[in-house]
């Protein structure tokens, strides 16, 4: 028992490098005579890394524990604990799906708003452009402006007048029909007809919504016109009929055909007609007619967008218009719907001939 | 106390090198930084504070030995690291308690680091062993060896804590102690 004691000792002392070099050589020997010995060498070796690593290990737990009590746990636990509400536990545990679900539903109402919103601002966009281009509509495209061509005619005729029209008589005694953005705000109206005579008028009924209005001629030189040779067509004229306009886009009679491409006007407006003839500044007012001569509208405008997409008011309103003024005023020779049109069956250049005496070039000063 | 757990993070690298340096301030803050970080998975995953503990505290020993051994490949954040094997660790923990593990409750990414925990898990099992060992051996050789092999007492300090007349008494009295816990230790 002694003995083995002895030994594990230097064991250990040989192991632990404590042995001086004689001791080690004289117990390495030992270790190689005697098996037993060798063997005891070579569990104590193992034991004791057992045991270093044990020790190592306790000893880190030990600093663990000792920075731990530096943690304040229970702060920290009340933090991250369960909730005892179901409700919390729920979204803790759920967190990131209901996450992804709100942004989800975020994100779509997000998306529906702004269709809604682009909608709404399309809509009024429309709006607003129909409004800007009916402003273009009388100003640029319609009304003539005939400045340009008061320099080059200026030698000639010196009142040539700042903007200009078309209008038609609707009565022997000198009742013109136009459109009111074409005589609106005036000071003063002249018209000249074919032969390049003009007659003072004035204003004598204006229909803001209908863009119509009346004048007549007020003028000592003013002896009166034959009959009229054209009749306004009561009924809705068909899509492919054909039309043409006379007018006064430029200084002289300008001849514009086509045919009624549609049954309403300027985005859906029931009080006109849609119609392909080319139509320039000048040809505001102007008649539109068919081929039997009756009169189906006024030409009053054209989108500028599309091409030869013109608009002309219904003649139903012309009607109406007409209606408005005292009915003795106009006198017996007037233009009516009942009568039968004087231009039926004649040829198109027969036709004009006839016309161009009652197509004027309305002046505004 | 969150926030600054959170302000003195350490780099991983500076984890690294404090660990290799036995710097026990990197232990310190590495202790401290992702203690919340497990102690939250533990509390939501049918733990509390004691389990989150036990569990953390084999995490970083488990982190520290890799790191000690000189293997460790920085493949990922430590963070991630650290929580993978407090997972791994406490998945193990719930089946072995026969507790419910099925619905876990994730807070961080989790990468495969079963190797890393079954390899504590067998140097664990000695430690455990000699633990038991210690314990059957009763005192005074439980403190006698403590104090020698973990404590790093020398001789003479043994010798006057026990009241020996003089060290070669202890030095017996110590070599009879080993003799039964080697021998209680390498029972089968």
């Amino acid at each position: 028992m002694r003995n083995d004691l002895e030994l594990d000792a230097i064991i250990e002392d040989y192991l632990l490098g404590k042995l001086n070099a004689q001791e080690t050589e004289a117990f390495e020997q030992l270790r190689l005579n005697d098996a037993t010995v060798d063997h005891r060498v070579v569990s104590h070796k193992f034991f004791l890394a057992s045991m270093d690593a044990f020790a190592e290990q306790l000893r880190l737990k030990e600093q663990l524990n000792h920075i731990h009590s530096e943690i304040d746990v229970e702060g920290l636990a009340d933090t991250f604990k369960p909730h005892p509400s179901k409700i919390i536990q729920l979204w803790r545990k759920n967190k990131s799906v209901v996450a992804v679900a709100a942004s989800f539903i975020v994100l779509s109402l997000v998306s529906i708003y702004s269709i809604q919103h682009n909608n709404k601002q399309e809509a009024i966009y429309e709006k607003m452009s129909r409004e800007i281009s009916r402003v273009k509509q009388s100003q640029n495209n319609l009304v003539l402006d005939v400045k340009a061509s008061t320099l080059h005619n200026s030698p000639k005729k010196p009142n040539s007048g700042n903007f200009g029209g078309t209008g038609f008589a609707v009565s022997t005694n000198g009742y013109i029909l136009t459109n009111l953005h074409v005589v609106n705000g005036a000071d003063s109206l002249y018209v000249q007809n074919s032969r390049g005579e003009s007659f003072k008028v004035k204003s004598v009924y204006t229909d803001p919504q209908n863009d119509i209005a009346i004048l007549k001629i007020n003028d000592k030189h003013f002896s009166g016109l034959s009959t009229i040779p054209y009749t306004i067509k009561k009924s809705i004229s068909n899509i492919g009929e054909n039309v043409y306009t006379l007018g006064y886009p430029k200084d002289d009679i300008v001849l514009g055909e086509g045919s009624v491409s549609s049954r309403s006007g300027f985005i859906g407006d029931t009080t006109q007609y849609q119609v392909s003839i080319l139509v320039n500044p000048g040809n505001s007012g102007g008649p539109l007619l068919d081929n039997n001569g009756n009169l189906v509208g006024i030409i009053s405008g054209k989108q500028d967008q599309t091409e030869g997409a013109a608009f002309a008011i219904k003649s139903k309103y012309i009607l109406e218009a007409m209606r408005a003024i005292p009915q003795d005023s106009l006198g017996a020779n007037r233009l009516s719907a009942n009568k039968k049109s004087l231009l039926s069956g004649l040829k198109r250049t027969k036709q004009i001939e006839r016309l161009e005496d009652y197509v004027f070039m309305i002046k505004v000063y | 106390m969150n926030n600054s757990l959170k302000s003195s993070v350490p780099t991983d690298r500076e984890v690294i090198l404090g660990i290799l340096n036995n710097s026990e301030d990197t232990l310190n803050k590495l202790y401290k930084a992702y203690y919340a970080m497990v102690l939250q998975f533990i509390l939501n995953n049918n733990g509390d504070e004691d389990d989150a503990k036990d569990v953390y505290q084999e995490g970083i020993i488990i982190l520290y030995n890799k790191i000690k051994a000189g293997n460790f490949e920085l493949s990922s954040k430590l963070k991630t690291y650290i929580y993978s094997v407090c997972r791994r660790i406490w998945l193990k923990k719930l089946s072995l308690n026969s507790k419910k593990a099925g619905n876990i409750t994730d807070y961080e990414d989790v990468f495969a680091v079963e190797e890393d925990v079954e390899h504590h898990e067998e140097k664990d099992a000695a430690f455990v062993k000699m633990q038991s060992a210690l314990d059957h051996l009763g005192e005074p050789c439980k403190t006698i060896i403590q104090d020698f092999y973990i404590h790093n007492l020398s001789m003479q300090d043994i010798c006057e804590k026990f009241g020996y007349t003089n060290t070669d008494n202890a030095k017996t009295q110590k070599y009879k102690c080993l003799q039964r816990l080697k021998k209680i230790f390498f029972q089968p």
